[in-house]
Parts: structure tokens; sequence; C-alpha cells
């Protein structure tokens, strides 16, 4: 380790200080009356359902149709995908077979400029078809829509994935978005299959193949070669918002039924309006208690451990915020402050245990550098076993219950969960992510910060007397 | 560690060690205790599951004015006799106010009762015009399905964690270790059920971010002690099991009474806050987890070493006899 000097607390205490304040308060700018958020702070989190209400939506099928348990079912299923696929992690959705209703709830923000709950609304009950036909064919159904009439070639089932992309067009010149997608190639009558044999028939025909969602006409390229390896591309003019939301929109399925909104309504929060203050109080007061507390037990490392847990909670908001460019943002719900409390308990806890080690170790009449540095090695052990498994569970919760599109939800899904639908259950997600994104902090702030603090402080001739971290004076 | 660590190193033993393992009788009468508690609150209070797990109906009444949700929960309370979830709501298409109220099954809300609830209800706050609106059954499969989700989630963590526990404590036997944290764990989770029984709260996601955060704290405060085990056996070579365990548990006392401190007081401080500005739903939230909180700390101190103390002195006494 490289030699910690009297500068490094001073360091290490700014950078805390700094991310602290953009955490808490976020950057933006005002330009006449137009914010712009670079990054975003408290007021910009998404609370959950339990703690701000948000929004009611009944669905039921349009028109006269009858849908049965298992279409209910499977509907109910690709409304919560697309909801996690929208961010909104925290939702509740129901369903009614006797009257052939979803009810869908979801926070609500008053005032979030990016979040429009109608659009929102109308985008979860879409049925999102997608089709591949021959030709680009229309009639007029008995409503007067038109609608695509052509042979089908390809419909969403027969897609294993699909994702966005930005590559470069075909002449090479310039890049554009598209969405690639990877057909299923299990048995004869395989999405490869049937690709494969529309396209051989088409090949060099003036027939173009047109791909549909719903009722509208994405793109119909003309067909130059067999496409055999179960890949296709859909091109037209998509921007990173519009071929990502198509994207995910196959990805997470078509309804087995058209739906409409039957009604659309705010509801108040179930934990009764105004809980967060109510908690927020109680964090507040407890924090300061532990403040305190750990500055009274344990003096200097005690001071030290309440800067690192500062950081630490605003490592926790950050998280939530999505302070961190690579992370996004989550809803903020009743289990996911169980997370925060859950996480920084365990960076108190850490911070205990460095103290009463640092005690022992000056007990046995080791030297105060010494000590210090034994102290933080071994406490670490059980810091880190003991952190390491609650990463364990975060990850195993947000994997069992995240977005199914996630690297370690298809992991789980295909193995653990086999029997369960892949369910995007925002509650526990939120828990877990707050979880894991207060374990790491623990790691950076509790231990890694704390003792880069505690031991530059000790360079210190005011800071070398032993009773300070409650030594003897010998 | 490096060696010059190691050769300076003086054993520092207690002054006072106390004798955790002798304390089986303490543990047995513990868990039976907790057993007792939540099988006479499960038949006299009975459980309570939410709507998202149980099935049941919500009313949606459009009314007039201002309305007091909690006015209204006990109003219904007096017709249907048990407590409901009231909403209040505005309708984004048609502007009006609304008032939701979900029943859950088992209580019984037939289309009578419905009729007698409305009639009560329109007479109750007659100034608000309360008029039906909507009417929608929840089906439970769903809920049912989260909660099965959840708990196989919960089984899978534990194997990986006992998984875990034993690649990390090799040196101290490992495997019965690991089976032995989830033991307290088990205890710490029946703990925060019985709460949420006895205190009558309704089972609803909130009890399922309880039963998650018990199990990370749990975990995490019987990994500490193993830790001091594990730690204690290199500088200790010749010393006992039981010995071990007794001089770790006192070595780690400290640090266990003033980290539950902190996580019990906190707890003890939301729900007074709570209580205090009568925000009564997070109880069901606050009021279990510190009562697994407590259970933790001792669970960690006594269940978890002392059941493990006592799995390994059998094994190793069936080892000698059949020897």
């Amino acid at each position: 380790m490289k030699k910690t000097g009297k500068k490094t607390f001073f360091i290490v205490v700014a950078f805390i200080a700094i991310f602290a304040v953009t955490s808490v308060l976020g950057i933006d700018k005002l330009y006449g009356d137009n914010r712009t958020t670079y990054v975003k702070g408290v007021d910009d989190i998404r609370l959950g359902i339990d703690i701000k209400g948000g929004v009611d939506v009944t669905f039921g099928p349009a028109g006269d149709f009858d849908a049965d348990e298992a279409q209910l079912d499977s509907a109910t299923e690709v409304i919560k995908t697309r909801l996690s696929s929208l961010g909104i992690t925290d939702n509740e959705v129901y369903s009614d077979t006797k009257s052939d209703r979803i009810i869908v709830r979801f926070p609500w923000k008053v005032g979030e400029s990016n979040f429009d709950p109608e659009s929102a609304v109308k985008e979860l009950g879409e049925m999102a078809e997608l089709t591949f036909r021959k030709g680009t064919d229309t009639t007029t159904d008995a409503e007067g829509n038109t609608i695509p009439s052509g042979e089908i070639v390809l419909t969403g089932d027969d897609i294993a994935s699909a994702k966005s992309q930005y590559l470069p067009t075909d002449d090479g010149k310039d890049l554009e978005y598209v969405v690639s997608l990877e057909l299923k190639s299990d048995g004869e009558n395989s999405g490869k299959e049937k690709f494969a044999a529309a396209t051989g028939e088409l090949m060099g025909t003036e027939t173009p193949i047109s791909i549909w969602m719903d009722n509208t006409m994405i793109s119909a390229p003309r067909v130059n070669s067999t496409i055999t390896d179960g890949r296709a591309q859909i091109s037209g003019s998509f921007d990173a918002d519009s071929s990502k939301k198509l994207a995910d929109q196959i990805n997470s399925g078509a309804l087995p039924f058209k739906m409409e909104t039957k009604s659309f309504r705010t509801i108040s929060p179930t934990m009764g309006e105004g809980s967060l203050d109510a908690i927020l109080l109680a964090a507040l007061i407890a924090f300061v208690g532990i403040a305190v507390y750990m500055i009274f037990l344990y003096r200097l490392p005690g001071f030290v451990a309440v800067i690192a847990l500062c950081g630490q909670v605003a490592g926790s908001i950050a998280a939530i915020t999505g302070w961190f460019g690579f992370m996004n943002g989550s809803t903020l719900t009743i289990p996911g402050i169980a997370g925060i409390i859950l996480a920084v308990g365990m960076g108190v806890d850490a911070n205990i245990i460095t103290g009463e080690r640092i005690k022992e170790e000056l007990r046995t009449g080791k030297s105060l550098d010494a000590a210090i540095k034994i102290a933080y090695k071994r406490a670490f052990s059980a810091i880190l076993d003991g952190n390491i498994t609650n990463v364990i569970i975060a990850v195993i919760l947000m994997g069992a219950f995240g977005v199914p599109d996630s690297f370690f939800s298809k992991i789980l899904n295909k193995t653990i969960f086999f029997a369960f639908g892949a369910t995007a259950e925002g509650v526990v997600y939120s828990f877990g992510f707050t979880l894991l994104a207060g374990v790491i902090c623990n790691f950076i702030f509790g231990v890694f910060a704390s003792r880069l603090m505690v031991t530059s402080l000790s360079k210190f001739k005011c800071f070398k007397n032993r009773k300070l971290y409650g030594g003897d004076t010998k | 560690m490096s060696k010059k660590d190691t050769q300076k190193e003086v054993v520092l033993t207690p002054k006072k060690v106390y004798n955790f393992c002798s304390k089986k009788k303490l543990i047995l009468g513990v868990v039976i205790g907790v057993l007792l508690v939540f099988i006479a609150g499960a038949i006299i209070r009975g459980i309570h599951l939410a709507i998202e797990f149980k099935g049941g109906t919500l009313i949606t009444y459009t009314y007039q004015g201002e309305i007091n949700t909690n006015d209204v929960a006990s109003a219904v309370k007096d017709v249907v006799g048990s407590t409901v979830v009231v909403r209040t709501g505005e309708s984004l298409d048609s502007g009006g106010k609304q008032v939701t109220i979900s029943f859950t099954s088992d209580q019984g809300l037939t289309v009578d009762r419905q009729t007698e609830l409305t009639t009560a209800l329109r007479e109750k706050f007659a100034e608000n015009d309360l008029e039906i609106y909507d009417s929608n059954d929840v089906n439970p499969t769903s809920g049912r399905e989260f909660l099965l989700k959840c708990l196989v989630a919960v089984v899978f963590a534990a194997i990986v964690v006992i998984i875990y526990i034993a690649i990390r404590f090799k040196n101290i036997g490992g495997w019965s270790a690991g089976v032995c944290s989830i033991f307290a764990l088990c205890l710490d989770l029946l703990v925060a059920f019985t709460a949420t029984v006895v205190c009558k709260f309704n089972i609803d996601s909130n009890i399922v971010a309880v039963f998650l955060t018990i199990l990370g704290y749990s975990i995490n405060n019987t990994i500490v002690i193993y830790d001091r085990i594990r730690e204690n056996r290199k500088l200790m070579p010749k010393a006992s099991l039981n010995e071990l365990i007794n001089v770790s548990c006192t070595q780690s006392l400290t640090r266990s009474i003033r980290t539950s401190i902190t996580t019990i007081g906190t707890m003890l401080i939301v729900t007074i806050v709570v209580m205090v500005t009568g925000y009564d739903s997070l109880l069901s939230f606050s009021v279990p987890l510190m009562m697994g909180l407590i259970s933790g700390t001792f669970s960690s101190l006594f269940v978890a070493p002392v059941t493990w103390s006592w799995w390994m002195n059998k094994r190793a006494a069936k080892g000698k006899t059949s020897k």
C-alpha cells in the first residue's frame, strides 16, 4: 500500500463532501425556464406507489372478446415486463378473471418532466403484435381501420430475442439505429426455417417482405438473398429511443388479445400520505443518534466512521437517482428503504468491528501505527464475508425479480426458477438494488475510505494520543 | 498476514470468559417458547393475508367534497368487523374523486353485505354523496406465485450462503457451521413472523422486505462470530472447541451488543416516530423487523455457535466410539 500521508485525510473528506453534495442536490442549470439536469438529486427520485401514490389503470379486452384464464395470465405477465422495460419497477398488477380485467398500478410523480403517465399507459395497452408478411397488401376491417392482409411469414413468437443496435447502413457511409432480431431455431417449423423458406421464395422478385407492428408498417425491404442464419434486421427511420422501444416490445411479447383502457385514475399512497416525511424524520433522528453514539464510543475512529457513513448514505441515494452513468436509477419503495437500512447497518457494524479491534490491539501493547494497521487487516475478513453473503442475496433477488432481459435473470430463470414465469416484481428488485449498492458503498467508504482517514489522522502529532483511539495512556 | 506479525502475536484471552456452550437448555427453551407463542398467536389472532395473496374484492365509490380515509376504514370496520385498506384517488378521465376499499376474500363480502355496507357508508357520509363506481374481484394467483417465488429465491440464497460459508470457513468445518447459521436465521424469521401474527398485521409485501432484511442481518451477525472462531483456531490450536467458542463469543460480545443497539435503536425510533405521526401502516414493517433483529442478536451469539458445538461434539463422540 502506498504511504498514507497527512494530506490524504483532507482529500478523502473533500471527495466524500463533493460526492454527497452532488448526489443530494443534483447538478442542474437554469436557462430561462428550462432546467437541464446533469446529475439527478434527491428531488428527482421516483418514489414508489407505497410512498407517493400513483396511477391506477384498468384494462379490459376490446370489444366483445372473452379472454380465458390462460390468456389473462399471459397478458398480465406481458404488462409486468413492459412496466419493467419502462423503468417502472414498482408496480402492482392484478387480474380479475370474472370480469376479464387487468388492474395496473404504478407510482406517480407530479412534475416529472420526462415521464408521461398517459403515454406510458398507452404503450402498456398496445397489443404489440409483430408480423412479417409477404407483400404490402392491406384491407379495411369492419371498423374502417386499415389492417395488413399479406400472408404471415413470422410473428413475434418466432423471435428468440431482439436488441437495438447502432450499425453502419448498407452503403457503409453512415450509421443508423436498427433492431436486430435473432429467430428461434429449434425444431422444423421454427422461425429460422420459416424465414429461410420465405426469403428463398421471394428472392429477386418485386414482392417485398413487410414488417408490421400491429397495424403500422415499419418497413418493407426487398429480399436480395436467402437468409438462413436465423438473423434479421429491422431498419427504418429509428432513433435511439424508438429502436429501443421496439426491441423492448418484441422482447416482452405480444398481448394475446387487443386491450383498451377501461378506467384511468390517480390513487393515494398505500402507506398513507406523508409517510415518507415520517421515515425521513426517523432516519434523521437515528442518524444523529448513531453519530453521537459512535463518537462517544470510539472517539477519533468513531468520528471518521460518521464521515464514512455520510458517504455511504450519499452512495445509496446516488444509486437510486442514477448518479452513476452505467447504472439505471430505480424506484424508491419501502423494501428499498429496508435495503438501505440494512446496508447502512452493515456499514455501522463494519466501523464498530474495526473500532473494537483497534482498542484490542492497543491493549496488547502495540504501537499506534501497528495497532491501526493490524486492526483494519483483521477486521476486514469478518467484514468481507458478511458483506459478500449480502451481495449473494442481493444478486439472487435482483436476478429472480428483475427485468427478464438482464444477465442474471437469464441464468436464474432458466435454471432455478424454470417453474415460474419470468416475472418482474419491482418491490423485491428494489430491495436487492439498494442492498447491493449499499454494500458496494460499504466497501468503498466503510472500509477503504475510513482506513485512509484514520491512518492519515494518526500521522498528526495532536492525534497521537492513544486515548483518542480507546487505548490506554502508556 | 506476514510471518513477522504472527511471531510477536500475544494471545489475549478476555479476563472473564462467559460460558456460552452451557446454555443449551436456554436455547431449547427460547425456541419452544417462540413456537408456542406463534401457535397461540395463529390460533387466537389468525393469519391475515393481504388482498394480493388471498384474493378479494375492490369496491370503488365516487364522492364529493372531502373524505378522511381513516374515518371510512373505521366505518367499514363497524359493518364488516375487520380492518380494510382504504385509498382515495382521482379519476383522470372523468375528473371525479374516488375512494377504493379492499376486502380480502375471508371477510365474506357477499352481495347482501356489500349492499348493507353501501347503505351504511352513504348514511354516515351523507354530505359526500357516495355512489358505487366499480367492483372488482382480485385474483390471488399472481400474488401467490410471487410469494412462492420469494420462498424459492430465499431457499436458493440460503443454499448458496451455506456453500459460501463452507468454503470460507473450511478450517473450522464449514458445512456444519453454514447449516447452523441458517438454523439461527430460521428462528429469527419465525420471531418476526410471530410478531406479525400477534400484532394482527396483514401479511403483505412489507413482510417480504422484513424477511429479506433479517436474512441479511442474521447471517452477517453469525459470520462475524464464525470469523472470530476461525481466527482464534489459528492462535490457539490446542483449545477445545467449546473453549474456542466461549472465547470467541465473549470477544465478540461488545461488538454484537453495540451493533445491535444501533440497528434495534433505529427501528425503535422508526416505530416511535410512526406511532407519533400516525402512519400506522408502517408499523407492520418496523415492529416485526425490530423483533427479528433482537432475535438475531441472541441467535448469532447463542443459537448458531451452540448448536454448532453440539453438532461437532456429537460427531466427535461418534467418531471415537466407532474407532
